[in-house]
């Protein structure tokens, strides 16, 4: 279970986290919603123990994240922007990655390759943006993570990838349990796809919902935000 | 196949439970026969688990499938495919389009008119 606690996090004068407090129950698809800056991505960068919060609690299984090496084994995390090494390729990545995490699991790995079919000998920097979200697909569903944070995932994927994609999530959720914590501003596709929903607005949780299938997340975003002055269009964009 | 479509207005669980009402009454899916698993279904169709649960739990409520513990869903006994009345509502309607058209209805508001299921575009 992912606990989240008056959770706070400022950048110099700007509060990105303001009191945040959410509840990701196990086994759980959870889409994050939220416009552009209402605090997503700091939410999950802080989650994942990349960022080190000014107040409140990150708790993963009742345990703090941020340099606690045992949690972060068991996390898996893919960025908005995938980093690699200047120089590496996939085989290498996979390598550095197999060192880290104990339950890398490397015939998941080859099996993965049928999908993200890419050249393992060229840098990962010479690919596109597409091409390095299927690396970073398929380095994050080989390490067995049993907590999966995904920002903005199929982004820059054509929609065929996108498919592939969300179904190996499905797949590894109805199989292995695999918590899913996952932010888009597609809110038509994490519709279909979530079975839990967080609606953020400026670095608070405003409405936390278990939603079943078929829910119209456009509706239940403007009915949470109601009375608010809102630029539609930057959150359904 | 159940055909899901994102643009379709209707939530999904209404377009899967369709679906499966059509495979039922075309004959596609005769009495007894074994439904995919939700996990199968679910990861099929790109869609939650709690979605295929959700239409699954209707249908029964209906009386068009039912569920064993540990075993499945199946077609309930008992459900006839009856392919002559199928046929013989797609006949009708087609007789009622034509009329329709030929009265200056124009197809956007007919199909509008499928789509909300009702009376909001006279």
């Amino acid at each position: 279970m992912i606990e989240v606690k008056n959770l706070v996090k400022r950048f110099d004068d700007h509060t990105a986290l303001d009191g945040l407090t959410m509840t990701v129950p196990d086994g759980a698809i959870y889409g994050l919603v939220g416009a552009n800056g209402a605090g997503k991505s700091t939410t999950i960068k802080t989650l994942v123990g990349i960022l080190k919060a000014d107040g409140g609690d990150a708790l993963i299984d009742g345990k703090p994240v941020f340099e606690n090496p045992e949690v972060k084994a068991r996390i898996a995390y893919i960025p908005d922007e995938v980093w690699s090494f200047p120089q590496a390729t996939m085989q290498d990545m996979m390598k550095f990655y197999r060192s880290i995490y104990p339950k890398f699991d490397l015939g998941r790995w080859q099996k993965l390759g049928e999908v993200f079919a890419l050249d393992e000998r060229r840098p990962i920097r010479k690919f596109s943006r597409g091409m390095k979200k299927q690396v970073a697909f398929r380095l994050a569903l080989s390490m067995r993570a049993d907590y999966l944070f995904l920002d903005e995932p199929v982004d820059g994927l054509d929609p065929m990838m996108r498919r592939q994609v969300w179904q190996l999530i499905l797949a590894d959720s109805a199989d292995y349990g695999t918590t899913v914590l996952v932010s888009s501003h597609n809110l038509r596709e994490l519709e279909e796809i979530c079975d839990h929903v967080g609606i953020m607005q400026k670095g608070k949780m405003i409405a936390e919902k278990r939603v079943e299938g078929g829910e119209n997340l456009e509706a239940l975003f403007l009915e949470e935000l109601g009375g608010v002055q809102y630029d539609v269009q930057n959150i359904l964009l | 196949m159940i055909p899901v479509n994102y643009k379709d207005p209707r939530p999904i669980y209404e377009q899967i439970k369709s679906g499966l009402r059509r495979m039922v009454a075309e004959g596609e899916l005769p009495a007894g026969s074994k439904l995919p698993s939700v996990r199968e279904l679910a990861v099929s169709l790109t869609v939650n688990p709690n979605t295929i649960q959700r239409a699954y739990r209707e249908l029964e409520a209906e009386g068009l499938i039912t569920s064993a513990q540990g075993k499945g869903s199946f077609v309930a006994e008992g459900v006839k495919a009856d392919k002559a009345a199928w046929q013989k509502l797609f006949a009708d309607f087609d007789a009622a389009t034509q009329n329709l058209l030929a009265a200056g209805a124009h197809p956007s508001d007919l199909c509008a008119r499928i789509l909300n299921g009702g009376d909001k575009h006279d």
